[in-house]
C-alpha cells in the first residue's frame, strides 16, 4: 500500500516539479495541468483502497483476537475443572464408611439368622457386596429390635399405669378398713388380739437397698411370729447411706461429661483400685444371728448387697459362748454349712441373669469380681440367699428361679441350716469322742451286739488328704468327681490280738448329703485290702453301704459305721484260717454257716429278732 | 457315698451266660442287675466304641448267684429259687415277668434258705442240674419243672456242678470234696479229696473246692487247695498248677487250662502245667468265665469289679467293658438315686 501511495506521490511530485518548471519557464500547458489533476484522482483512489485494506485488516485482527479470548476462557475452565476434580478425588479418598464403627453380628450368628436369605445370594458376590448386604440385614434387624423395644416400653408403661390404678383402688379401701378396725376394737380386746401394735422400724430401714429391705421386713415378721429363734439387725450408719447416694449422683454427672476414650484410659491405668471403688457394698448390711441347736454358740450371717453385681453375699462367722479352741475349724464349718446347703449351689459365680454382660461392659470379668469378694471376706452369692431376698437367679444348669413365697422359703432355709448344723455338731461330738477316747464303746447305743466287742479301737487321728489318697483303692477310682466338696480324713486303728486293721475315713464337707467313706486295710499275715482280698472288699462294702435311713432313732452315723466295721473285722478274723493247726481266734459270734455262696461270703449282717440275735450273710 | 458310686465300686459279678444264638452275653451281679451285651459290637473291627449295655433289674433283694441259658430262656439261680426269664432276641428285651419258678425244697427245721450256687444244663436231655447251699445237687426236668432227683453226699454247700452228656456228673463243695455221680447209681461213683494230698493243701485258704471242669479223660479242680489236673480213671493227679491264690474258676479252653480266682491275674496253663498266658484283670477275685469259638473266638471274665474282661484270642486281654456307668438310659437311674439322697437328708442323725 505504501508502495502504491509512494509511487503516486512520486509521480505527483514529478508532475508538480514539471509544472513548476514549466511555470517558472513560463510555459503553461493545460495538458499537463489536467494530467496532474487526474493524478490526484488516482491518489484518492489509492488512498481509499489503502483505507479499505486497513479496515479489513483491523476487522480480521479483531476476529482473531476474539477467537484467542475464547480458547483462553476454555482453558481457564478446564483448569478449574481439573482442580475441582482433584479436590473431589482427595475427598473421595478421604471418604470412609462409618459402618466400621458398627458392631455387626458375628459370622456364625449371621449365618444362622439369615441363612434363608443367604441362599439367594450369589456365591460369587464380591466381598464388598456381601458386606453391603450384611449391613442391610443388620439395619433390618436393628429396626426390628427397635420396634420390639418400643413395644416393650409401651407395655411397661401400661403395666405401670395398671399398677398405679390398682394401688389407687387399694388405697381407697384404707379409710373403710380403718373405720372397721376402730369399730371392732372391743372385739379385738375381748379376743386378746393385738392388731394395733405399731411396727416400730428404725428410720434407717428406709435407706436399705430393695433386696435387703425385703429380707429385713420378712425377717422381722418371722421374728414376731416367733417360729424360729433368731435375731436380725441392720448394721451401718444413715449418714453413710446418704453419703453414698450423693456420691453416686455426682459420679453419674461426671461420667456423662467424660467422653468415651478418656474413660477407657482411666480404667486401664488403675484396674485394681477401680474394682475396689466400683465394687463397693452398700454401707448398710444385715446381721443375722442364729442360735445353735444346743444353745452353745451363735452363727452370725452378715448379708451385704452389691449395687453393681445386683446380688447379695453372705459371710458366716461363729461366736462361741463356750470353748473357742478351734476358730479356723469353726469358720470352715460355717462355710461348708452354707456352701452345701443345697446341691450344686456352691456360690462360685454370680447367679444373676445377664450379670456377665454387665460386668464385661465395665471391663471386668466375673472371676475377678468373685475373687475380690472372697479375698475381702465378703462371702459368696449363693442362690438360696438371692431367693431369700427375692432376687431372680439362674444357676449353672440355666435353671431360672424367682422365689415369691419368701416367708416359706426363709423358714425352709433356716430349718435346713439348723438341721445341718445339728448333724455337724453331732458329727464333731463323735469325732471328738473318738479322738480323745472319752466315749465308752461298750455302753454306746450303737453297740448293737450285747456280748461286746473283741476288737478295740486304739487310735483315731486326723490325717492329711494326701495320706488318704495314697490308699490305692479301687473305690477312689470309681467315685464320681468331687464337685467342690472338700474332705477331712481320719485314720483309725483297730486291734485284736496280733491282727491290726487300719481304717481310713473320709468325711465330706457336704455331710450329711454324703456320708463318710471308709477304706479298710488289714495287717495280719500280710496286708489285705479291697484290692487283693475279696473278703475285705465285702467288709468295706458292708461298712460303706450303711445308709442313714437304716439307722435306728438317736443312733449316730459315725459310731454305727465304726461298730459295723469292728463286728465285720471280728467275724473276718473268726472265720479266717480254718485249716490252720492253731487258731488264733475262736468263734465267738453266733452264726450258722461260716461261708455261703461261691464267693465264700462271711456272715457280716447282724440280724435281731426279739431277744435272739445272730449274724448272717 | 452315693448309691451309684457304691454300686460302681462294689459291683460283684458272679455269673455270666451266652445266649443260644451266641449273639448276646448276660452278666448278673449281687445287686440284682442283669447286664446284656451284644457280642456283635465286639466282633466288628471298627474303632468306634461299642454301644452301651442294657440292664434288667431283678430287684435289690435278688442275689444273682448263677446264670444259664437254654433255648430262649435265661435261667437265673438266686436264693432258694431258680427262675426262667424269656429272652426276646428280636426286641432284645428280657421279660420282666418270670416264665417259671422252681423253689428249692427246704426241710421244716431249716434255718437258712439255700443259695443256688451253680447251674449246669444238659441240652440233650433238657435237664438242669443245680448245686445248692444245702449241699444237694438237684436234677430238674426243664419240661415240667419237676425235681427228678437229689444227689446227696456233700456235707457242706456245693460250689460247682458240671456234667457230661453221657450222664456223668461232677460236683465240688465247701467240704473239700469232688463227688463223681452217675444218673444210674444212687451213691457217688467216687469221691476226690484234694486237701488230703500234702502237695496240694494250702492251709491258709482251707480245703474247699471252688471250681471243677472235665473233658473226656481229665478233670481239673481247685479252690483252697492248689488247682491240679486229675486222670478220671486212675483218680491220680498228674500235674498241679502254680496259681497263686484261691481258685474260683477253672476250665478247659481249647487245649489249655484256664484258672482264675482271688488274684489280680487270670492264667492259662498247658496240660502239663507250664504257664502259657498271664492276663491282668481288675477283679479283686474272678468268679466267672464264659467263652465260645463259633462264630468267632470270644471270652469274657468277670468278678468282683465293675468290668468285664474280653479276650478274643485267649492269650491277651482285648478290652475291658465297664458295667455301671456304661448302661443305656442310666440318667433315669441316677435321678432315682438323687431322690433317694434327698430323702436321706431330711433325717437328722
Amino acid at each position: 500500500m505504501e508502495d502504491v501511495l509512494n509511487t503516486q506521490f512520486v509521480k505527483l511530485k514529478e508532475a508538480m516539479d514539471n509544472l513548476f518548471e514549466l511555470k517558472s519557464s513560463g510555459h503553461v500547458s493545460d495538458f499537463k495541468q489536467s494530467s496532474g489533476a487526474l493524478m490526484f484522482v488516482a491518489l484518492k483512489h489509492s488512498n481509499r483502497e489503502v483505507k479499505r485494506n486497513i479496515k479489513s485488516g483491523r476487522d480480521e485482527l479483531h476476529l482473531q483476537k476474539s477467537k484467542v479470548d475464547l480458547s483462553r476462557l476454555q482453558l481457564q475452565n478446564l483448569l478449574y475443572e481439573v482442580s475441582h476434580l482433584k479436590k473431589e478425588i482427595v475427598r473421595c479418598q478421604k471418604l470412609k464408611s462409618r459402618d466400621t464403627y458398627l458392631e455387626l453380628l458375628s459370622d456364625k450368628e449371621y449365618a444362622s439368622k439369615f441363612s434363608a436369605n443367604g441362599e439367594e445370594m450369589n456365591s460369587d458376590m464380591s466381598s464388598h457386596k456381601t458386606h453391603l448386604y450384611r449391613l442391610e440385614c443388620e439395619l433390618r434387624l436393628r429396626k426390628e429390635l427397635d420396634s420390639q423395644y418400643n413395644a416393650l416400653l409401651t407395655s411397661k408403661q401400661e403395666l405401670l399405669q395398671a399398677n398405679l390404678s390398682q394401688t389407687q383402688r387399694y388405697l381407697s379401701f384404707a379409710p373403710a378398713l380403718r373405720t372397721l378396725q376402730d369399730s371392732t376394737k372391743p372385739l379385738h380386746d375381748a379376743l386378746q388380739l393385738s392388731l394395733d401394735v405399731e411396727w416400730k422400724l428404725n428410720s434407717i430401714v428406709k435407706y436399705l437397698p430393695r433386696a435387703l429391705y425385703i429380707l429385713f421386713i420378712n425377717l422381722k415378721s418371722l421374728q414376731r411370729a416367733k417360729e424360729f429363734p433368731f435375731n436380725s439387725e441392720i448394721v451401718g450408719f444413715e449418714n453413710d447411706a446418704q453419703m453414698q447416694e450423693l456420691l453416686l449422683d455426682t459420679e453419674n454427672t461426671l461420667k456423662e461429661r467424660r467422653n468415651f476414650a478418656e474413660k477407657s484410659n482411666v480404667m486401664e491405668s488403675v484396674p485394681d483400685n477401680l474394682l475396689g471403688r466400683l465394687l463397693k457394698p452398700h454401707p448398710l448390711y444385715i446381721s443375722l444371728v442364729i442360735e445353735s441347736p444346743d444353745k452353745s454358740s451363735e452363727l452370725i450371717l452378715l448379708i451385704r448387697y452389691w449395687e453393681l453385681l445386683k446380688c447379695v453375699t453372705v459371710r458366716a462367722q461363729f461366736s462361741n459362748n463356750a470353748l473357742t479352741n478351734n476358730a479356723q475349724g469353726d469358720i470352715n464349718l460355717a462355710n461348708d454349712l452354707l456352701a452345701h446347703l443345697y446341691d450344686d449351689d456352691l456360690g462360685h459365680d454370680i447367679p444373676v441373669p445377664g450379670i456377665e454382660y454387665e460386668v464385661t461392659q465395665l471391663q471386668f470379668n466375673e472371676e475377678e469380681c468373685m475373687e475380690y469378694l472372697v479375698k475381702n471376706g465378703y462371702g459368696k452369692p449363693y442362690c438360696w440367699l438371692q431367693s431369700m431376698c427375692s432376687i431372680a437367679t439362674i444357676d449353672k444348669k440355666k435353671f431360672f428361679k424367682h422365689e415369691l413365697n419368701l416367708h416359706k422359703w426363709i423358714i425352709e432355709v433356716f430349718q435346713r441350716i439348723s438341721k445341718r448344723w445339728r448333724s455337724w455338731l453331732r458329727l464333731n461330738q463323735q469325732i471328738r469322742g473318738l479322738t480323745y477316747k472319752d466315749v465308752d464303746m461298750y455302753t454306746l447305743r450303737e453297740n448293737i451286739y450285747p456280748e461286746g466287742l473283741s476288737c478295740s479301737l486304739v487310735q483315731w487321728t486326723a490325717i492329711s488328704h494326701e495320706e488318704f489318697n495314697i490308699q490305692n483303692s479301687d473305690l477312689l477310682n470309681n467315685l464320681s468327681p468331687a464337685n467342690g466338696i472338700t474332705y477331712t480324713s481320719y485314720r483309725a486303728v483297730i486291734v485284736r490280738g496280733s491282727a491290726k486293721m487300719e481304717c481310713f475315713i473320709r468325711i465330706p464337707s457336704n455331710y450329711p448329703l454324703e456320708i463318710p467313706l471308709w477304706i479298710l486295710s488289714v495287717h495280719w499275715n500280710g496286708r489285705h485290702t479291697a484290692m487283693n482280698n475279696a473278703a475285705i472288699k465285702m467288709m468295706e462294702f458292708w461298712t460303706n453301704s450303711l445308709r442313714p435311713k437304716q439307722l435306728e432313732k438317736n443312733h449316730r452315723l459315725l459310731y454305727s459305721q465304726l461298730f459295723r466295721t469292728i463286728y465285720s473285722f471280728d467275724i473276718f478274723l473268726e472265720t479266717e484260717g480254718a485249716m490252720q493247726a492253731t487258731r488264733e481266734y475262736n468263734k465267738e459270734k453266733p452264726y450258722i454257716s461260716t461261708f455261703t455262696k461261691r464267693i465264700r461270703l462271711r456272715p457280716y449282717k447282724y440280724i435281731r429278732k426279739g431277744s435272739m440275735y445272730t449274724f448272717k450273710q | 457315698m452315693k448309691e451309684r458310686d457304691l454300686k460302681r465300686a462294689y459291683n460283684n459279678v458272679l455269673a455270666q451266660a451266652i445266649s443260644t444264638s451266641q449273639k448276646y452275653l448276660f452278666a448278673g451281679n449281687l445287686f440284682g442287675d442283669i447286664f446284656v451285651l451284644s457280642l456283635k459290637e465286639l466282633d466288628k473291627c471298627t474303632e468306634e466304641p461299642p454301644s452301651k449295655l442294657q440292664v434288667f433289674k431283678q430287684g435289690s433283694d435278688v442275689d444273682i448267684n448263677c446264670l444259664a441259658f437254654h433255648r430262649d430262656f435265661l435261667i437265673v439261680g438266686a436264693i432258694g429259687i431258680i427262675y426262667g426269664l424269656p429272652w426276646n432276641e428280636e426286641e432284645q428285651t428280657l421279660s420282666p415277668k418270670r416264665a417259671w419258678e422252681i423253689k428249692i425244697p427246704m426241710p421244716v427245721d431249716a434255718v437258712e434258705v439255700p443259695d443256688v450256687n451253680s447251674l449246669w444244663v444238659c441240652s440233650e436231655t433238657d435237664t438242669l442240674y443245680a448245686g445248692c447251699g444245702d449241699g444237694i445237687v438237684y436234677q430238674i426236668d426243664l419240661e415240667d419243672g419237676r425235681i427228678e432227683r437229689e444227689y446227696r453226699g456233700h456235707t457242706d454247700y456245693v460250689h460247682c456242678v458240671v456234667g457230661q452228656a453221657d450222664g456223668r456228673l461232677y460236683s465240688s463243695g465247701e467240704d473239700g470234696t469232688v463227688h463223681f455221680w452217675s444218673d444210674k447209681q444212687k451213691e457217688p461213683l467216687s469221691i476226690l479229696e484234694p486237701h488230703k494230698n500234702r502237695q496240694l493243701l494250702r492251709p491258709d485258704w482251707g480245703k474247699w473246692i471252688g471250681a471243677v471242669s472235665v473233658n473226656d479223660d481229665w478233670l481239673i479242680c481247685g479252690g483252697g487247695p492248689r488247682p491240679a489236673i486229675w486222670h478220671l480213671r486212675t483218680m491220680e493227679y498228674t500235674r498241679a498248677f502254680d496259681f497263686p491264690g484261691p481258685v474260683h474258676v477253672c476250665d478247659f479252653v481249647d487245649d489249655s487250662v484256664l484258672i482264675g480266682g482271688e488274684h489280680n491275674h487270670v492264667q492259662f496253663y498247658t496240660l502239663n502245667g507250664s504257664l502259657q498266658a498271664n492276663i491282668p484283670v481288675e477283679n479283686t477275685s474272678s468268679y466267672s468265665s464264659v467263652w465260645q469259638t463259633n462264630p468267632f473266638n470270644f471270652m469274657s471274665i468277670a468278678g468282683f469289679s465293675n468290668k468285664l474282661h474280653i479276650l478274643k484270642d485267649f492269650r491277651f486281654l482285648d478290652s475291658k467293658i465297664e458295667l455301671y456307668g456304661n448302661v443305656q438310659d442310666e440318667d433315669d437311674v441316677d435321678n432315682d438315686g438323687g431322690k433317694q439322697e434327698q430323702e436321706d437328708e431330711d433325717l437328722s442323725f
